[in-house]
């Protein structure tokens, strides 16, 4: 023992020496930002499955229980299991984010959020409890309440309720963030104008996320499985997963421009930033993100009834092609102005309130929206389309570039998390509340504190 | 004999009342999804209710734009048991607009609509049409700010139909503007034309659902599909056989006869009047609680008043402020057409498979539009809190 102190202690004292005295200062800003940005994208890359995995979970047992297939059984319990194993990854993530980056970088910050948005942390915190109970309890009695299913799927349905709230009452400060009200009432903060899109956004987004997720999973288990009954079963959870994840994603346009129309009337300089201004060409690559999604999707969909010979393949390809075109539609700048110049030669340089653009790369009327309306109906087909030649396809004989599919969807998932959370939090720049309080300051430590007198 | 006895006796021997009561009230009904066969009666019921609640409103109401908001006034006022019957008219209204969608909702995923039931369909359609267009144009009728601004968005949404746009308007406001004529006509259609359509649509929907059978459900032949075990297995070759009539015309082996069947006096019955009579009292609760609120006299020259839409007008409200201006025609399309296609439904899916995992072709896009409607009425609700 002795010789071990004499070991690590002077590593220990030299460390300490090296070690500041307190978080990295103001001309740390940007890898701050970076750190915090990094990390909060990981834990909502996480988080996001967590929460789906606890709502879509409990909604495949019940589909198995009223379709009597042991297989939704078999993808359920898979997906309990996940969310026993990944929930405190997650949690540790989000502690380390806020005991460590938040209060020691923005710590004016953290403490006012706080201080505003008191009770739906309150409730979070509770709601965390409540998740990781239900979802060990759920997960760990699923034998022993064979014969109570009822029971048991009245606990899953708990835990589902749980993981809407958790991800509700973070959405509230997250939103109040973009669109703050006023603070004294607990009711517009709670109901602040964002509150709302934000948490069928997110809530859908999630469900859509944990879908294209397990089929990317299934995908890799497939691919490893030697058993003809494990193959079969991963074949149709992977292709389960894909096509959940596009029904849930076929809401999004609807919810996601909800979304934007909402910040457009109550946090006007954010939606201006992300329409026409520097956040315009990430806008812009969402729009194309999204259409690849579908396009990968309906590529799976015609591959997969092709190799069991089955009908609709065809038509699937016609549809990729639709996709294809609607993207480009989506993808094409209102204007083709790149340069200062050519935005003068359409008369277009002018203030946004004079009917002139700045950058006019993401604007959203007319074309965009009618894309949108087109990726909707093109992908309902395509569903529709899958869904009817499914009766044809012999689960297990999947190749491997379906497989490939799959993992790519579960990529452009993330990818598409990742740009929405940066659109997102990088429109109320320079603020961290929008309006109220920016990045500047956060840090005021070095104030003496008064001497008490005796 | 006792007199009772023979007077019925009497009327029995000149109406054959007897008879009639035991045909209403003993015919085999379905065991499986009984329940849910229940929207239908509480539909019924509400309907009822919102014509007897009506009635009264009637005796005291005056059609008029001086008027109309002070007779209401005068019943929330000095009025306790008028006040509720208002309350009463205006939540079973809400409520009626809520089960008549889940029936609707529950007969397109059950596959109830169905050869030989087409036209039980068609007639449900048009009634729940002729629901929607009481509660639009009972909205216009307490002539407070809330009614004048609905009167002013409705009729202004009539401009949009293609060819006839202006001419429908003009003819429903009686001028340029919302005013006298607008709501002495709206009055009228309330209690008169809509009415007069109503009810006959009813009494065919019930004499369609009578020589039908309520047998149209997926529910009702579920247990062909799997073993006590749970275990998938083909379907049954074949299956109980039932007494005539039901159904009236055998479309497939498959879905000739249901499973299990009972009388529908007296386990229908109960289960109809346990779920109408939750209604009613609810209903009443709210009527109590709540009542019909009534805003200040319409004022057209107001610049303060923001008008807040019906729950029901959340959805197509949310996609008005959604859609560019250039895409509102279009968006308006959106109703007529989802009303042309469900009409058309029984006749595009003729398959006689009603299981809804074997039916994505209707399923898929019917599910969209359901969590469509569904989601913008989230999203147009959460707007109304932060108005």
């Amino acid at each position: 023992m002795s010789e071990l102190i004499a070991l690590v202690g002077p590593a220990l004292h030299m460390l300490a020496a090296e070690l500041p005295s307190q978080a990295p200062q103001g001309h740390n800003r940007i890898a701050a930002q970076a750190a915090i940005g990094s990390l909060f994208s990981l834990h909502i890359l996480i988080a996001g499955l967590v929460s789906g995995a606890g709502e879509l979970g409990p909604a495949i047992e019940f589909l198995g229980f009223v379709r009597q297939r042991r297989r939704y059984d078999r993808l359920a319990h898979g997906l309990g299991r996940f969310v026993t194993l990944y929930f405190s990854f997650s949690s540790a993530i989000a502690i380390l984010l806020i005991t460590v980056l938040l209060v020691g970088y923005w710590g004016r910050f953290w403490t006012t959020i706080v201080t505003i948005g008191w009770w739906p942390l309150f409730i979070e915190a509770w709601t965390f409890v409540l998740q990781v109970s239900l979802a060990y309890i759920w997960y760990y009695t699923w034998e022993p309440l064979r014969a109570f299913k009822g029971l048991h799927m009245a606990i899953g349905g708990l835990l589902a309720i749980a993981s809407f709230l958790q991800v509700y009452m973070i959405d509230i400060i997250a939103s109040y963030m973009l669109t703050p009200t006023n603070p004294q009432n607990p009711l517009r903060l709670a109901l602040n104008p964002t509150s709302y899109p934000l948490t069928v956004h997110r809530t859908v987004g999630n469900l859509a996320y944990i879908g294209f997720a397990f089929g990317a999973f299934c995908a890799i288990r497939f691919l490893r499985a030697r058993n003809p009954e494990d193959k079969a079963f991963y074949d149709w959870a992977g292709s389960f997963g894909l096509l959940w994840g596009v029904a849930m994603t076929l809401l999004q346009p609807i919810v996601g421009y909800s979304y934007a129309k909402e910040i457009q009337l109550h946090s006007y300089g954010s939606w201006y930033k992300m329409m026409f201004g520097t956040l315009s060409p990430v806008f812009l690559w969402q729009i194309t993100l999204l259409g690849i999604m579908f396009i990968t999707a309906t590529l799976y969909f015609g591959r997969r009834l092709r190799t069991d010979g089955a009908r609709g393949s065809g038509l699937l390809r016609a549809m990729s092609v639709g996709l294809v075109l609607t993207t480009l539609l989506a993808a094409m700048p209102y204007h083709l102005g790149f340069t200062y110049a050519d935005v003068a030669a359409a008369g277009l340089d002018r203030p946004f309130w004079e009917g002139g653009l700045i950058n006019p790369l993401g604007s959203m009327i007319p074309w965009k929206v009618l894309a949108l309306m087109f990726y909707t109906l093109i992908a309902i087909a395509a569903v529709v389309w899958y869904l009817r030649g499914l009766p044809g396809v012999v689960w297990g004989g999947a190749r491997r570039g379906e497989q490939r599919i799959l993992m790519l969807m579960a990529v452009l998932t993330m990818l598409m998390i990742v740009t929405m959370g940066f659109i997102r939090e990088n429109s109320r720049g320079p603020f961290l509340i929008s309006g109220q309080m920016t990045i500047e300051g956060q840090q005021n430590t070095q104030n003496p504190q008064p001497t008490p007198t005796p | 004999m006792g007199r009772i006895a023979a007077a019925y006796n009497w009327f029995d021997e000149r109406t054959a009342i007897r008879s009639l009561i035991r045909k209403g009230l003993y015919e085999a009904v379905p065991v499986r999804g009984a329940w849910f066969y229940t929207l239908g009666s509480a539909t019924l019921v509400l309907i009822l209710l919102q014509l007897i609640t009506g009635i009264f409103l009637t005796l005291l109401y005056v059609p008029s734009v001086t008027e109309a908001w002070a007779s209401l006034h005068y019943l929330s006022q000095h009025d306790a048991f008028g006040s509720i019957v208002r309350g009463i008219h205006l939540w079973s209204a809400y409520i009626l607009l809520f089960v008549i969608g889940l029936h609707m909702v529950r007969t397109f995923f059950s596959g109830s609509y169905k050869r030989p039931r087409e036209l039980n369909w068609v007639t449900g359609v048009g009634l729940f049409v002729l629901v929607l267009a009481m509660a639009i144009t009972g909205a216009f009728l307490p002539w407070d700010q809330a009614a004048y601004w609905t009167a002013v968005v409705v009729t202004n949404i009539a401009v949009y139909t293609p060819f006839i746009g202006s001419f429908l308007r003009a003819l429903w406001r009686g001028a340029d503007t919302v005013g006298p004529t607008t709501l002495s006509r709206t009055f009228g259609i309330h209690v008169w034309l809509i009415p007069a359509i109503l009810f006959p649509l009813i009494g065919a929907h019930l004499a369609l659902l009578r020589k039908h059978g309520e047998f149209g459900s997926y529910v009702n032949y579920r247990g062909a599909y799997r073993s006590r075990e749970g275990v998938d297995v083909p379907p049954a070759p074949k299956q109980r056989p039932i007494e005539p009539p039901y159904p009236a015309v055998p479309t497939d082996e498959l879905w000739a006869a249901p499973l299990e069947t009972e009388d529908f006096y007296p386990h229908q019955t109960f289960k109809d009047g346990v779920v109408s009579a939750a209604l009613v009292i609810l209903v009443f609760i709210l009527a109590v609680a709540i009542g019909a609120p009534l805003e200040a006299i319409a004022d057209p020259a107001t610049t303060s008043y923001t008008p807040v839409p019906e729950w029901f007008f959340l959805p197509l409200d949310e996609l008005l402020l959604l859609v560019p201006q250039q895409l509102i025609p279009l968006v308006l399309v959106l109703p007529t057409g989802g009303v042309l296609l469900l009409l058309a439904l029984p006749f595009i899916d003729r398959d006689p498979e009603r299981n809804p995992f074997e039916r994505p072709a209707v399923m898929v896009p019917g599910a969209f539009a359901v969590l469509f409607v569904v989601i913008l009425t989230l999203l147009g609700s959460g707007r109304l809190f932060n108005l």
